[in-house]
């Protein structure tokens, strides 16, 4: 039998049961939509996030105080063997370290004529910008920290306390008070926005030794270094741990490389994914149910049809391969129902939710559209087998 | 006539059914030869093994017991693929209850065989095209089962057994659902095919229609009751 | 009309006769109950176990916490640095309110462990006495930090087990001196294990007098104050007497933040909610396919039935009785699926619950009634197209319905 006639007749036996076959379908087209719309918003999420992550760079190593305490927690903790500016000032002089940004972090309020406003501090030095991909709208950078003095009481702000507190004026220049000490504005960062709903813009930048005596701490929360692409990470942390203990005389600190925290990012996220994605199989699982049971029926129905293929000379194997292509026609059918609903879904969303994260892909919706014809295949195995191991004679004589 | 090998040898063949714990002799030590071009009828009471004969010469159903050599082939050593092959284009059938596809148009069900056997379209409609012409269903072909009459279905089920030019039709009671007329149509039709070269063995429980074949084989309990050979007034005109 | 009863029994015997049919509806509502069930249970069971861990002070607790921010909705100042100290007098004064039962200064800091060579890196949280009762902490040997005076630094300490277990071995703890940092403390108590915690594991720290952390970290700030209010229809006016004592001894500057553990754990919480219904969402989507399933075999039954229909309108059913005859059908199969269905998932939860005593892994009744009035409803929605289909038929035509050909 040539394919095209095998062709032929599946769509004429679906075509004459057609209520059933489309019922059957939309089954297989609500799983296959619901697997291929998770899958996009687990992989939009994916992608939200790591964008988020890597706007920082990924040659990026932070170090924090402590040893056993992970996630970076000992940073906010007091130490008894805390991560000095020296120790910043020791990493910065090692080779294919490109920038290096210690980090002292608190809460503050900022004063400027009669108007006051609590925001986050931030403790760093000159390399900041460059580190931490931050680009200056007004004005200037704090300039690196004079060794063995203190350093210039100047403070750098962000778009929003630029907006809250200097909306008619220009803030370079200004004098302000931060924590009740007296500051100078010497440059406005640019609107970064948030970040996983952290405001990035309700901040302001102060020398990291200022940030210290501000908030009477004895070392740095953190210290990050940019390391310059001409080395791996695994290297460059090798030679920055060799450094700190060599200071330290021990591994008192944590070093967490960002391609390490964005692999582990995104592998918890991928993991997610298909956590949610084999939720929505559930449905395409009852689908599955769906084709065997209309294909079931199909079979017993047309008992003696196929009691009369056989006398035709038709081979089991023949039988077997017009009930199985039955069986994925309609889940192809299905599939590409289910495609076209999530596409009008994904549309639906583009113009009610346009910041939804949703991320289309290709070979997902292949996958997807595969995913439907295996599971016609599977679904359709035991009635197909069924239908071509019935006796034909026995067949023949039931109406 | 029998200076050629028969077509179709059957010695001492048996088929038991296990019914519960009891054995049924659906045919009992039968012996049979059939010539090409034969014309036979197979009579006999509900249960005699009329149908099951019919099954294993059509290579549907296999002995119990026996050898059936068909067309010089011992056909117990062949597999299921070579009956089936065997079967596709050299047997055809003619049911009672005509067996055509609902879905499929006159034309389409008797293209059936020669899609199975993978031709391509344009031969299956060299091949169907006379042969409607000859049942007279030119002007039904594109209708569906249930628009056609019983006479013209079962022309229909004729036209899908002769598609593939078989040696062999067997028919299984052709006008069993048939009103007078119509069966009488359908008898004339088989004859013709008869008398154009092929072999026609036909069941039925009509006296009538057995009684017009030149040999006529009784069966009582799967056995072979009486075996008449009108060799003289062979057809009747 | 039909007694309900005989037409239970009518539909029962055909449910019975249909096996397969009706074993494919079942086992597909049977999979999409308990998935909506056992995600509701899951998603539950996470967020209790969850705020569970998190929730370790009670409803009338307040933390105090240095810093302020003028952006709400985000993070509290969790890290606690700020131009002006919480100090050791200010959590007295937080004490002295008349609403305040118990205050707890908190001073946290890393330090070095070691006993006789055995050396380990800890959490050191500096304290006081009522700590024990604000974090429900008990003791496995010895006594808790005594309620002596704030700011008398003893050279004493309470230890997690893990950290009994890993400096001292089996040699008994209580009475020894160990050394932190630079000092040394003599111990005085060991807590009893709180099993797995995903907060502050109490398993590992090293408590200490408040002043003591103070002098061991060199830092004046307090980390944290967590001050127990009397009533707990008394917080949020304490809350207010909290900051204006603060506010009053700062210079008039509010620099603190005040919030209840409810309050920091409500967005979390509402976080987990929103994700056990959005799972549980996605999983009833397989109830609509299990929907749809039922609607094509109550039309293959209805097309099989033809005659039978036509039959029982010759024998005087109603449009009525037909259409309630099919949609109790559709009734007794999403009521045997649901409840197969619930029963399975809730065998699944129990299992989990066996192997994960720690997770409270039941679904709550709604989830129970929501998953099989979800179920009923789309069997009923989706069995009415067909079941009218039977109701309108023609009598006639159904009783000369040809089957096949």
């Amino acid at each position: 039998m040539k394919s095209s006639d095998l062709l032929k007749w599946v769509f004429a036996t679906l075509n004459f049961g057609r209520a059933r076959a489309l019922l059957t379908a939309i089954g297989i087209a609500i799983g296959i939509a619901a697997v291929a719309l998770l899958t996009s918003i687990g992989e939009g999420v994916r992608q939200y996030v790591l964008d988020e992550f890597a706007q920082f760079g990924t040659r990026i190593i932070a170090i924090t105080p402590g040893k056993n305490i992970t996630g970076g927690m000992g940073g906010l903790l007091g130490s008894v063997r805390p991560l000095s500016l020296a120790d910043n000032e020791a990493l910065s002089r090692l080779p294919f370290v490109e920038s290096v940004v210690p980090v002292v972090q608190g809460t503050g309020e900022i004063e400027y004529a009669e108007k006051g406003r609590h925001v986050d501090i931030f403790g760093v030095n000159s390399d900041m910008p460059a580190a931490w991909k931050f680009a200056v709208a007004q004005g200037r950078f704090l300039p690196p920290i004079p060794a063995g003095n203190r350093s210039s009481p100047y403070v750098v702000i962000g778009h929003r306390v630029k907006q809250e507190l200097f909306p008619n004026v220009s803030p370079i220049g200004q004098r302000v008070r931060i924590g009740g000490q007296r500051f100078r504005v010497i440059g406005v960062i640019e609107p970064k926005g948030d970040m996983l709903g952290y405001d990035l813009d309700d901040a302001l930048y102060i020398a990291a030794d200022l940030a210290l005596a501000m908030f009477n701490r004895d070392g740095l929360m953190e210290i990050d270094v940019v390391f310059s692409p001409a080395i791996d990470s695994v290297t460059m942390a090798a030679k920055i741990k060799r450094e700190l203990i060599k200071r330290h005389g021990r591994e008192d600190f944590t070093l967490l490389t960002q391609d390490q925290m964005l692999s582990s990012l995104n592998s918890i996220l991928s993991v997610l994914t298909l956590a949610v994605a084999l939720l929505g199989s559930i449905s395409l699982l009852v689908g599955a149910v769906g084709i065997l049971t209309t294909l079931t029926t199909g079979v017993h129905e047309r008992r003696s049809e196929i009691g009369l293929l056989r006398a035709l000379g038709a081979s089991r194997r023949q039988v077997l391969s017009l009930f199985l292509g039955e069986a994925v026609a309609l889940s192809t059918f299905g599939g590409l129902c289910g495609i076209v609903l999530m596409l009008v879904v994904v549309a639906a969303l583009d113009v009610l939710a346009p910041t939804f994260p949703l991320q289309l892909h290709l070979p997902f919706i292949l996958a997807a559209l595969a995913l439907a014809m295996l599971i016609g295949l599977l679904a359709g195995l035991v009635p197909a087998y069924r239908a071509a191991t019935l006796d034909p004679i026995a067949a023949l004589r039931s109406e | 006539m029998s200076e050629k090998a028969p077509l179709v040898q059957l010695r001492a063949v048996d088929r038991h059914f296990l019914l519960g714990d009891q054995t049924v002799k659906a045919l009992d030590q039968v012996t049979l030869d059939i010539h090409a071009g034969d014309y036979i009828s197979v009579m006999g009471p509900s249960g005699s093994g009329k149908s099951t004969l019919l099954n294993i010469l059509g290579l549907l159903d296999q002995p119990s017991g026996g050898e059936y050599v068909l067309d010089g082939q011992e056909t117990s050593g062949m597999s299921e693929v070579q009956r089936a092959a065997y079967r596709q284009r050299e047997i055809g059938f003619v049911f009672q209850a005509y067996h055509l596809i609902p879905r499929l148009s006159a034309r389409a069900n008797m293209e059936l065989p020669l899609m199975l056997a993978g031709y391509p379209a344009k031969q299956r409609a060299e091949r169907v095209e006379p042969l409607l012409q000859r049942l007279g269903l030119q002007a039904r072909a594109s209708h569906l089962p249930r628009q056609l009459s019983g006479g013209e279905r079962q022309r229909v089920a004729i036209g899908r057994a002769m598609a593939m030019h078989p040696k062999m039709l067997l028919a299984d009671e052709p006008t069993g659902n048939l009103d007078t007329r119509s069966g009488a149509e359908v008898v004339a039709l088989l004859e013709e095919l008869n008398r154009d070269g092929i072999t026609l063995i036909v069941v039925t429980h009509d006296i009538e229609l057995g009684k017009r074949a030149p040999r006529q084989i009784k069966m009582v309990d799967g056995k072979i009751a009486k075996d008449l050979i009108l060799t003289a007034k062979a057809h009747p005109a | 009309m039909m007694r309900w009863l005989d037409m239970a029994q009518f539909n029962l015997r055909l449910i019975l006769k249909h096996r397969f049919r009706t074993s494919m509806v079942l086992l597909a509502l049977i999979i999409g109950v308990s998935a909506v069930n056992l995600m509701i249970g899951l998603g539950e069971g996470a967020r209790l176990f969850v705020l569970g861990e998190f929730s370790f002070l009670g409803k009338n607790t307040l933390i105090v916490m240095p810093g302020k921010k003028e952006t709400t909705g985000g993070m509290p100042p969790i890290t606690g640095a700020s131009p002006r100290d919480l100090t050791l007098q200010d959590s007295e004064a937080i004490a002295r309110l008349p609403a305040v039962k118990r205050m707890a200064p908190l001073v946290v800091g890393l330090a070095e462990l070691s006993y006789q060579g055995r050396v380990r890196e800890s959490i050191v949280v500096g304290t006081h006495a009522d700590f024990q009762f604000i974090r429900q902490l008990s003791l496995r040997q010895g006594r808790f930090l005594p309620a002596s005076e704030l700011h008398l630094a003893q050279a004493i300490a309470v230890i997690g087990p893990t950290l009994k277990r890993e400096l001292f071995g089996p040699e008994p703890a209580l009475g020894r001196w160990l050394r932190a940092g630079d000092r040394r403390f003599r111990v005085i108590g060991v807590l009893e294990s709180k099993g797995v915690a995903l907060g502050m594991d109490f398993d590992e720290v090293m408590l200490v007098p408040v002043a003591s952390a103070q002098t061991l970290f060199n830092q004046q700030g307090l980390f944290r104050v967590f001050a127990e209010v009397r009533a707990f229809g008394r917080v949020e006016a304490t809350r207010a007497q909290v900051i204006q004592v603060i506010k009053a001894r700062h210079d008039h500057e509010e620099d603190i933040t005040v919030i209840t553990q409810d309050a920091m754990l409500s967005a979390f919480n509402d976080i987990l909610k929103t994700i056990t219904l959005g799972v549980a969402g996605i999983a009833a989507i397989s109830l609509l396919v299990a929907g749809v399933l039922i609607m094509n075999v109550m039309l293959i039954s209805v097309s099989q039935r033809t005659a039978e229909i036509g039959l029982l309108q010759a024998l005087g059913a109603n449009q009525r009785v037909l259409l309630q005859l099919f949609l109790s059908e559709a009734l007794i199969l999403g009521l045997l699926g649901s409840v197969l269905g619930l029963l399975l998932s809730e065998v699944v939860l129990a299992v989990g619950r066996f192997y994960f005593p720690a997770m409270p892994l039941h679904s709550p009744l709604w989830a129970k009634v929501a998953a099989l009035g979800v179920a009923l409803t789309t069997a009923l929605l989706f069995a009415y197209l067909p079941a009218r289909r039977a109701a309108r038929m023609e009598p006639v035509a159904a009783l000369n319905e040809e089957k096949g050909v």
